[in-house]
């Protein structure tokens, strides 16, 4: 480390990266205050607060070039002995620079996206407490503050995905009465919400069961003393428990991120407003899970000792699958916000494909990069083509792709912008930030020496196939073609599509040109990343760059051979081009491409011809119900289990438990009925009774 | 001593005010009478630092022992709750019970809403109020003559004002006497007093649910009455058998000679003991009178019943049993740790099926007693601590929540969900502030319910891992699974309550006011303080939880941080290693192990230094002794870490 700074409070630098998550708390809470002044007063208080923080992260990067950190504790809950820190190491600051920026854009977009909206004070609200709890999860330096900013997301996101909570029929997502095994396939943004919530929780309480578990042997959650003390992971995994806390861990990231068991609310998340769900998919949210994974990934991979492979296994193959699956399900989805969703899964699929091959291969770095760097062009682009989506809502009036069409003559800028960061995301060669991230994990897929890098690998390619169809048929649907029966209607109406705003458009605009910038310098720019990377998994995490797993070494034990790989790392000169990579990625945007250019911009063939075939028919029908999944998971965790309940409270509880004490009432009185019947007042019975009852006696007695 | 008697000595004063002066003074009064003591109850704490506070009174009284109070560890979280609860909702009473008494004094008497001046809420909408069906209600006959008329409806507005001047002061006496009860149950010193103080706030709640109550009010308030009666009768038998035994009833005698009791008996006083709170609780099986008690009850009091009332079983576990008779807790702690997870799931479940929304908090108060049991029977430090913060957590997000109700109700005339919806931006503040009660139950960050429940989940699973007992793991992931059923029925019920359509005839509605909304504020201030900054009510936990374990090793401290020999003074600081000690995993043997690891991969790596088949080879060889062997590597670390499971597994 040349210049590690480790400062106890708020002193030089530090308050810096204090300041860039508590800014936007601080805004948070000044929105109430001034609820009854002019919504522009909010507007700028705002986009002020974002932009105040955007400007301390920006001061942080030249740490990042030159590997140096930022750590910064104070004083917490002192009867368990913890301290609440922050940790400015070049993961982190890169992350803050992503995050911090492209919030700030989407807030100055959704100054124009929400003119007139009522309920602009709870807007604003959510939305600075959302990227303060993002900026908490990037920058704290233990797991438990990390989970303050992980819950804090989850929240924002339940009350921005809810936003519209009156339940009006128009912010509903999905098409009414779309049943899939008896399960409505359309939500409510309450609903969603909810839904979301509860989701994400599922993970969580899986994230929290991990921590519990290094929290019980290690007795902190500072991600420093973690490694710095590594004597915790001995003793787990002496009992095989430190792969299990890893997966647990990486619960956490599923449910935020939404892989695959718990991808299920990310589609119905689009209930809320279009910046909101910009925010989710680039920034905030569903970005925290890759980041946690990018948090912890190293720290297990440096304790290799302790053979981590299945951990990161698992964290490749959720991830390839997912992507795979939610890139089928976006090749047929009718509504454009919900197709950007899948693909945002899918896409958030390959990043942790690639941490999870970091983690299998010897060249930690290489996958570790590839992630990262596609992380920062997705979320480039995927703001820019929620933001651009957005604009199209705002201009047509409906979500439905099959309501647009031929869009692109009333709408130039627009048109131009996603089509820019639709080509980023389909992958279009050499000069497309989404090119050479994409390219750079099938490198390090093909590099990584994991038995099961081939198959991987294929899945890769073909959702890369399957991701330039559908951006091509999302952006022919929407910009291509005749205009749609409820555009003409709009026209007859006078209602006509026109362009939306500067203060919309430019932000769009600026990220547009952003992931084409990056991808025109694409090559320098991953060597950079590469670097400031590797030497960062050096410094903090002894992982060095030419593979070996020598990184368990920690600082201050410098293990043998730690030398040679240095001078092989100078020797080779690292950071090449893997053609073979280079080529599946072109073909892949070829394929997928032309085939989208085919059907829906030149329209040469007609989609319809799938309905022709009873297996293309069933095919489609089995990814336009989301291959069921989330029917089985509304049958299994909700309709059963409520059933049951149903049927407890109505036969346990209604009846036994609360039968309790009417029975006692009704014993009580029928024994005072019984006791009533023998004081008959007659002496005559008294008398018959006492007799016989004496005769009984002499006759046991004689007996 | 000031602090508890004020309030019970100044009850007969607060009737007098009721009756000449009104509610407005006579809740300032009690107001400032419990806020006073609470300034009392606060001074000791705040004067002897924050380590190890202990304050104590003692007074000779008759032959069973002394009558003294306590303050310390244990008692302080219980007693500050109580206490602040009761000085805030003494404020909120004061629109509520206004609404409600006049609500029963029309009922009474007959008449219209609109016949009394001073209504506190603005609800003069004329909704169909809830039925006090129990009340007799007698319709005036309209009479043709008009003076006579006139005249019976002077009478009736006289009486009905003296009714209810009458009423309020009735109420905040008896409020006052309630909350001296549950404080002086929490502070006493003797056995017998602590009976005492437990009995005597049961019979003022059992008035105030039977006055003031809603629906079959007087036959709830008698199941309620019967129900922990009997369950303190139970108790008393345990507690006589205690002292018995032990020759006194003073805590500091019984926990001397804890030990004289004959094995034979402390089973069956632990078993009365149990039961005897368990009712108190309303752990599963015993519950049945709390969702009648608590949704019938007057809002206020529920809002004081469900969090300060049934937790202080929780307190009297901690104290009459697992202080007092330490040595016998840890054989039973897995049948209290089973027992709260059906709770906890249970209540949850069934809250689920309501549409009264104080029959959902009702049920989920007996769900979260089931959190409370859950943490006491976890067997570790850090879980007995976290259950005594999620009483002061509960208090002050269910009290926020039942305080929603009490808004609702006043503000809309029904408290069914079927007939709400689309509240929020009718009532933004009471909303807003549910919204943080709801997240406080919940248990998530900034609130105090996410800083309590992580650390009883916390010391649940520690128990379970480090006694390696399955049940106790299974236990704890079932446990944690039923922190979603929470998350389910409080977003359902918000759901349901705030969100949607608003039916039209709630298209009026407005929120409440200030007693209500100012009051509620303070309690979500609170929660979100507790939850960023826990150590006021942790330190103290805590500390005195450490050492009343001190001697019982089953029961796990807190875990540290090995080798960082971070201060945590007494107890704890061995930490974790200690139970895993027959492991003795020394700083030594990790460099060794690391090097040894270190040293074995470089050789593979020369071997072919290839990839990754042979590198997870060389992890595999590392770990069996057998193929470890054969490469010449110590496998140290391996063979200890099996030894330390084995012994583990022989003490366990």
């Amino acid at each position: 480390m040349t210049t590690a700074e480790g400062v106890m409070g708020f002193q030089g630098i530090a308050i810096n990266v204090w300041l860039i998550w508590m800014l936007p708390f601080i805004g948070a809470a000044l929105m109430p205050a001034l609820r009854r002044n002019k919504p522009n007063l909010l507007n700028y208080t705002a986009v002020g607060f974002s932009l105040a923080s955007a400007i301390l992260a920006a001061t942080l990067i030249p740490l990042a070039l030159t590997d140096s950190e930022v750590h910064s504790q104070i004083n917490w809950i002192s009867a368990l002995n913890l301290d609440a820190g922050i940790l400015a190491d070049p993961l982190a600051i890169i992350m803050t620079n992503v995050v911090a920026w492209i919030s700030f854009l989407i807030f100055v977009y959704s100054v124009g996206y929400l003119h007139g909206e009522r309920d602009l004070t709870r807007y604003w609200f959510f939305m600075l407490f959302f990227i303060g709890s993002m900026q908490l999860i990037v920058l704290s330096d233990n797991l438990l503050m990390l989970f303050f900013g992980w819950e804090g997301v989850g929240l924002a996101s339940y009350a921005l995905i809810g936003f519209w909570y009156y339940d009006k029929k128009k912010d509903y997502v999905g098409r009414e009465r779309h049943m899939a095994l008896g399960i409505p396939m359309w939500a409510s943004p309450t609903h969603a919400g909810m839904k979301a919530f509860l989701m994400t929780k599922a993970g969580d309480i899986m994230m929290l069961a991990g921590m519990f578990l290094i929290f019980i042997y290690a007795g902190t959650f500072g991600f420093k003393e973690l490694v710095a003390d590594q004597s915790w992971a001995i003793e787990m995994s002496s009992q095989n428990l430190l792969v299990p806390a890893a997966i647990l861990l990486f619960g956490g990231a599923v449910g935020k991120s939404a892989q695959l068991p718990l991808n299920e609310w990310l589609l119905e998340a689009m209930t809320g407003p279009t910046s909101v769900s910009a925010l989710i998919h680039a920034a905030t949210m569903v970005k925290a899970g890759v980041f946690l994974v990018g948090r912890i990934g190293p720290l297990f991979f440096a304790l290799a000792a302790f053979d981590m492979a299945q951990f990161f296994e698992v964290i490749a193959w959720v991830g390839a699958i997912t992507a795979f699956l939610l890139a089928t399900q976006a090749l047929v989805n009718p509504e454009i916000k919900k197709v950007l969703a899948y693909s945002t899964g899918s896409q958030i699929g390959y990043m942790m494909m690639a941490l999870g091959i970091a983690g299998l291969s010897t060249q930690f770095v290489d996958g570790y990069t590839a992630g990262f760097f596609q992380l920062i062009s997705h979320a480039l682009f995927k703001a820019s083509l929620f933001m651009g989506a957005g604009a199209l809502l705002h201009a047509v009036g409906s979500r439905f792709l099959t309501d647009m069409g031929g869009v692109r003559k009333h709408m130039k800028k627009t048109y131009i912008f996603m089509l820019l960061a639709g080509l980023s995301l389909a992958g279009a060669p050499l000069v497309t930030s989404g090119f050479w991230s994409k390219d750079s994990i099938f490198a390090a897929t093909l590099e990584s020496g994991y038995t099961y890098a081939i198959p991987l690998f294929a899945i890769a390619v073909i959702v890369a196939i399957m991701t330039a169809f559908y951006t091509f048929r999302m952006l022919g649907m929407a910009f291509f073609g005749d205009p749609s029966k409820h555009l003409k209607e709009m026209d007859a109406k006078g209602h006509h599509v026109h362009e939306v705003s500067k203060v919309m458009w430019v932000p769009f605009g600026i990220l547009a040109g952003a992931t084409i910038a990056i991808g025109l310098i694409g090559i320098p720019f991953e060597e950079e990343l590469h670097n400031v990377f590797a030497a960062y998994l050096d410094t903090s995490f002894g992982i060095p760059e030419e593979g070996s797993t020598q990184g368990e070494v920690m600082t201050g034990q410098q293990g043998p051979g730690g030398d040679e790989s240095e001078e092989e790392r100078e020797v080779e000169g690292r950071f090449e081009i893997n053609y073979a990579a280079v080529a599946a990625s072109v073909i892949a945007f070829g394929v997928g491409g032309g085939l989208g250019y085919l059907f829906y911009i030149a329209r040469k063939l007609n989609p319809e011809i799938i309905s022709k075939s009873i297996v293309t028919r069933a095919i489609w029908k089995f990814l336009y119900n989301r291959w069921y999944l989330n029917s089985i998971l509304y049958w299994g965790t909700v309709i059963i289990p409520m059933l049951i309940y149903r049927i407890i409270w109505r036969y346990f509880e209604s009846t036994i438990i609360d039968g309790i004490n009417p029975a006692f009432q009704f014993s009580m009185s029928s024994f005072s009925k019984i006791v009533k019947a023998g004081q008959t007042g007659i002496t005559q019975t008294y008398l018959f009774v006492f007799g016989v009852g004496i005769m009984i006696l002499v006759m046991l007695l004689l007996i | 001593m000031v602090a508890i008697f004020l309030p019970v000595l100044l009850s007969p004063v607060a009737f007098i005010l009721g009756r000449k002066k009104g509610i407005q003074l006579v809740t300032w009064f009690s107001f400032g009478v419990l806020a006073i003591s609470t300034c009392f109850l606060m001074a000791p704490i705040l004067s002897n630092g924050n380590d190890n506070p202990v304050y104590e009174e003692s007074y000779s009284w008759s032959q069973f022992g002394n009558f003294g109070l306590r303050l310390d560890g244990l008692s302080i979280p219980f007693a500050i709750i109580i206490n602040i609860l009761c000085t805030v909702l003494a404020l909120y009473s004061k629109p509520y019970m206004l609404h409600k008494i006049q609500e029963d004094a029309d009922a009474q008497f007959g008449g219209h809403p609109s016949d009394h001046g001073n209504r506190p809420t603005s609800s003069g909408s004329g909704f169909e109020h809830i039925a006090s069906s129990s009340s007799s209600s007698s319709s005036s006959s309209p009479s043709t003559q008009t003076d006579i008329e006139s005249t019976s409806q002077m009478t009736t507005l006289v009486e009905k004002e003296s009714y209810v001047r009458t009423q309020t002061g009735l109420y905040f006496a008896l409020y006052l006497t309630f909350s001296m009860g549950m404080l002086g149950t929490v502070l006493a010193t003797n056995l017998i007093e602590f009976y005492v103080f437990f009995e005597l706030m049961l019979v003022p709640a059992f008035l105030m649910v039977a006055f003031y109550g809603y629906g079959a009010k007087r036959r709830i308030a008698l199941m309620f009455l019967f129900w922990t009666h009997v369950g303190a009768v139970i108790l008393l038998l345990g507690l006589l058998a205690m002292g018995f035994f032990a020759g006194g009833f003073d805590y500091v005698t019984v926990k001397e000679n804890a030990s004289k009791i004959p094995v034979e008996w402390m089973s069956l006083i632990i078993f009365s003991l149990v039961i005897g709170l368990g009712v108190k609780l309303a752990a599963f099986g015993l519950h049945i009178w709390l969702p009648y008690a608590h949704s019938e009850a007057p809002t206020p009091i529920s809002a004081l019943l469900s969090p300060a009332m049934i937790g202080i079983g929780a307190y009297g576990l901690l104290r009459l049993w697992m202080d007092l008779l330490t040595g016998d807790y840890t054989q039973y702690s897995i049948y209290i740790n089973i027992w709260g997870l059906i709770t906890m799931i249970y209540g949850g479940a069934m809250a689920l099926m309501q549409d009264d929304i104080k029959r959902v908090l009702a049920y989920s108060s007996i769900s979260q007693m089931g959190y409370i049991l859950f943490g006491l029977g976890s067997e570790s430090v850090l879980g007995i601590s976290g259950a005594t913060l999620i009483y002061v957590s509960h208090g002050l997000g269910k009290a926020l929540l039942f305080m929603m109700a009490g808004s609702i109700i006043l503000q809309t005339g029904t408290r069914s969900m079927s007939q709400l919806g689309g509240l929020a931006g009718k009532m933004p503040y009471t909303a807003v502030l549910a919204m943080i009660g709801g997240l406080t139950i919940i248990g998530i960050p900034p609130t105090s319910g996410f800083m309590s429940e992580w650390i009883t989940f916390n010391g649940a699973l520690q128990s379970g891992i480090e006694h390696a007992e399955t049940i106790r793991v299974v236990v704890f992931a079932l446990g944690l699974v039923a922190t979603l059923l929470t998350a389910g029925y409080i977003l359902w019920m918000y759901k349901r309550v705030f969100f949607g359509k608003i039916p039209e005839r709630l298209i009026h509605v407005k929120d409440s006011n200030r007693y209500i909304t100012a009051t509620m504020a303070f309690l979500a201030a609170m929660t979100l303080i507790v939850g960023v900054y826990p150590d006021m009510f942790l330190v103290p936990i805590t500390g005195y939880i450490t050492n009343m374990f001190s001697s019982t090793p089953e029961v796990l401290p807190l875990p540290t941080a090995d080798g960082s020999g971070a201060g945590n003074g007494d107890g704890g600081v061995e930490g974790v290693t200690n139970v895993t000690s027959s492991s003795s995993t020394q700083p030594s043997q990790v460099a060794d192990a690391i090097s040894a690891y270190a040293e074995l991969h470089s050789v593979i790596l020369s071997e072919n230094p290839n990839r990754l088949n042979v590198y997870q080879q060389s992890l595999l060889y590392y770990y069996d002794p057998n193929l470890a062997g054969n490469r010449g590597i110590d496998n140290s670390v391996g063979e200890d870490a099996g030894t330390g499971a084995e012994a583990k597994g022989g003490s366990a």
